[in-house]
């Protein structure tokens, strides 16, 4: 049996080239996920990009390739298109109805209406400043001494309503330091962080009456902001499964979907 | 393919720029050049001069010098160029035309139709060349527009015609006021049928011909070679019309933009719409130099009204009924707001209108945050991805009403 009988056929390629990670996803012909995997998009291992896409070739035979993200002209497939397209495209493969998604990545925060087919019928994005997003609480936890990875823990336990004033990153960085002098609890200053980026959500125009679905890399590390959501929004908010993955599900959609047309 | 005008304007500019010889009125973009005009003097337009330094992105080198002396960064980054470039003592128009400096006024006119910021740009340089400066201070944010504004305005046009009449040395010929203004009106009127060839499907010019066709029509107003350019020019359109030649090719979505242009980066906006097959075949700022009620009957009158009741001095409902009129005739998809950070008065995006857009009027919107002149304040990558996305969302609502208009 030769290499490429072994191949399974008909599949799809989503490649989600963002901010922090770059994402693959490969579906087959009936939309199963068959394969995903994400490594950092600017690891000093440049090699990475290059083995994930080795193995994708030797597993899959693949029909067609979009490409998303801040970085998606640098990989040259078949199609390009933006994150807000393919966020809309990859939560709709997972529930058909009209509603919001909220997509909290490294350096911004998308706020999209998606009609059931996944297209996007209006759209908001943070303005330029990073504020609020995975970059952010990159930042400010580090000042606050803080593992990322603890923080959804240790806000869990704490019921205080302090935030962060600051729209400023930097600025941010030093009313932190300002609570660590005054001995704030650390379980306070994780939801203080929290606090502040759904803050910042809240004040978007999000559309009223629609369910709103969570996906991006920032909520699958850091769930606990799906209970502040609720909590400030009232609406239903559900984090997709695989949050991390929806873009470039979506983007592997979308060549699904085109190769059907 | 850049038009033959194109061409054209550049001899234009050339000839207009060596002709600035005293006595010489500056004055600004919708202000009463022609009364300057009509005195003698020629007429030069510092606005002109600081989007020149945009688009040829060497704002960002002076607005520094500006700030150093006391600007701040966050007002026009037209004047924040223009005094950084003075205070540095260089000027793109030395490469361009051969002009040792920007030419020396003998006579300083604004009018705050467009934005206070004006008067302290304009001042400053009285300042510096120790040289008369009148203001013109329109009502602003009108609704209606009453006798008395018009009234309150033709007395302060009389008290320019009183300065310039003092610095020139004589009086004004009100048969040449006359003359000045017949030649600006008609020379706007074939403006607008100019513009107006975008209204065609697919449309044979853009927003980024827009921008570099209007250079007479604030520059050389009031002139015949004006009123020949825009006539050539639009025997050229009207033939590509004819030939259906769309100036982006496969044109899909047509689009009005509302605001300044982001003089720095013409040319990689105009590719990036190109690329997506989008067209922006209308907007706010090209039609700002169409004063249909021009009147050389009523030379003063006349001017007061078109000066004052251009769409940036015009309060919210007003703003949105000519917009809707606009969107109508151009058959627009979708409207971009740019929200200019350094123009406040130049942004419609602040106060709701382009939710009232999208609800009253039924045409999508979208705001991209930006400047002018200083590019620190636009994001290529953000605004790529909010432009795409914006695009493709216009494409898919086309597609799915052909869809039901199928069914």
């Amino acid at each position: 049996m030769s290499e490429t009988d072994k191949k399974i056929a008909d599949c799809y390629l989503g490649i989600d080239l963002g901010s922090s990670y770059t994402k693959f996803v490969v579906v087959g012909n009936d939309g199963t996920i068959l394969f995903k995997e994400v490594i950092a998009t600017l690891s000093r291992k440049r090699d990475q990009f290059e083995k994930n896409m080795d193995e994708i070739a030797r597993r899959f035979d693949i029909q067609k390739t979009c490409s998303t993200g801040y970085g998606r002209d640098s990989y040259s497939g078949d199609m390009q298109k933006t994150e807000l397209i393919c966020a809309s495209a990859g939560v709709s493969a997972i529930v058909d109805c009209h509603k919001s998604v909220i997509d909290i990545g490294g350096e911004d925060i998308k706020i999209i209406e998606s009609d059931p087919n996944g297209s996007v019928v209006q759209f908001y994005m943070n303005d330029k400043c990073s504020a609020g997003t995975g970059a952010f609480i990159t930042e400010i936890a580090e000042k606050a001494e803080l593992e990322i990875g603890e923080m959804d823990e240790f806000a869990r336990r704490s019921n205080s309503e302090r935030m962060i004033n600051s729209f400023c990153t930097v600025f941010a960085k030093t009313e932190i330091l300002g609570w660590k002098f005054k001995g704030v609890p650390i379980e306070d200053i994780a939801r203080g962080i929290y606090l502040s980026i759904v803050d910042r959500i809240a004040k978007m125009p999000i559309p009223g009456g629609l369910d709103i679905y969570l996906c991006g890399g920032v909520i699958r590390f850091h769930p606990y902001l799906r209970d502040l959501l609720a909590e400030k929004i009232a609406e239903k908010i559900t984090i997709v499964p695989d949050p991390q993955f929806i873009v470039a599900l979506g983007a592997a959609e979308l060549s699904r979907k085109s190769n059907s047309h | 393919m850049a038009l033959k005008s194109q061409v054209v304007l550049k001899d234009i500019l050339k000839t207009y720029f060596g002709s600035l010889k005293a006595p010489i009125a500056w004055c600004t973009s919708v202000g009463p050049a022609e009364i300057l005009r009509a005195l003698g003097f020629e007429v030069y337009f510092p606005e002109n001069h600081g989007a020149l330094l945009g688009a040829s992105r060497l704002a960002g080198k002076y607005i520094p010098k500006a700030h150093q002396a006391g600007f701040s960064g966050e007002i026009c980054s037209y004047l924040t160029a223009d005094i950084g470039a003075w205070i540095a003592g260089e000027t793109p128009l030395t490469a361009l035309y051969g002009l040792k400096s920007i030419p020396h006024p003998d006579l300083i006119v604004f009018n705050t139709n467009q934005c206070r910021e004006v008067d302290e740009w304009f001042s400053y340089f009285g300042r510096e060349f120790d040289c008369p400066v009148v203001g013109v201070y329109p009502p602003r944010y009108l609704e209606e527009i009453g006798q008395h504004d018009i009234d309150n305005v033709v007395v302060q046009f009389q008290k320019v015609i009183a300065v310039g009449e003092k610095v020139i040395g004589k009086k004004l010929d009100y048969e040449r006021l006359k003359e000045v203004l017949r030649l600006s009106r008609d020379g706007s009127r074939l403006w607008k049928k100019v513009l107006d060839t975008a209204q065609k499907k697919p449309s044979p010019l853009t927003f980024f011909d827009g921008v570099i066709l209007m250079a007479p029509i604030v520059i050389l107003r009031g002139t015949q070679t004006c009123i020949d350019f825009y006539e050539e020019a639009l025997e050229e359109l009207t033939a590509l019309v004819d030939q259906k030649f769309g100036a982006v090719p496969d044109e899909q979505v047509r689009i009005y933009w509302e605001g300044m242009p982001i003089w720095g980066r013409l040319r990689s906006m105009s590719e990036l719409f190109i690329n997506n097959q989008a067209t922006i075949v209308a907007s706010t700022y090209c039609n700002s130099w169409i004063f249909d009620d021009f009147d050389p009957e009523q030379p003063l009158a006349s001017m007061a009204r078109a000066y004052t009741q251009i769409f940036i001095n015009r309060g919210e409902e007003t703003k949105l009924a000519m917009m809707r009129q606009m969107l109508d005739e151009f058959n627009i998809d979708g409207v971009i707001f740019h929200d200019c950070k350094t123009c406040f008065n130049n942004t419609n995006s602040r106060f709701g209108l382009p939710k009232r857009i999208r609800e009253e009027v039924g045409v999508d919107t979208l705001s991209i945050d930006g400047d002018l002149n200083d590019l620190r304040f636009f994001s290529d990558g953000q605004s790529r991805t909010r432009l795409e996305t914006f695009i493709e969302q216009l494409k898919a609502k086309k597609q799915d009403a052909g869809r039901k208009s199928n069914v």
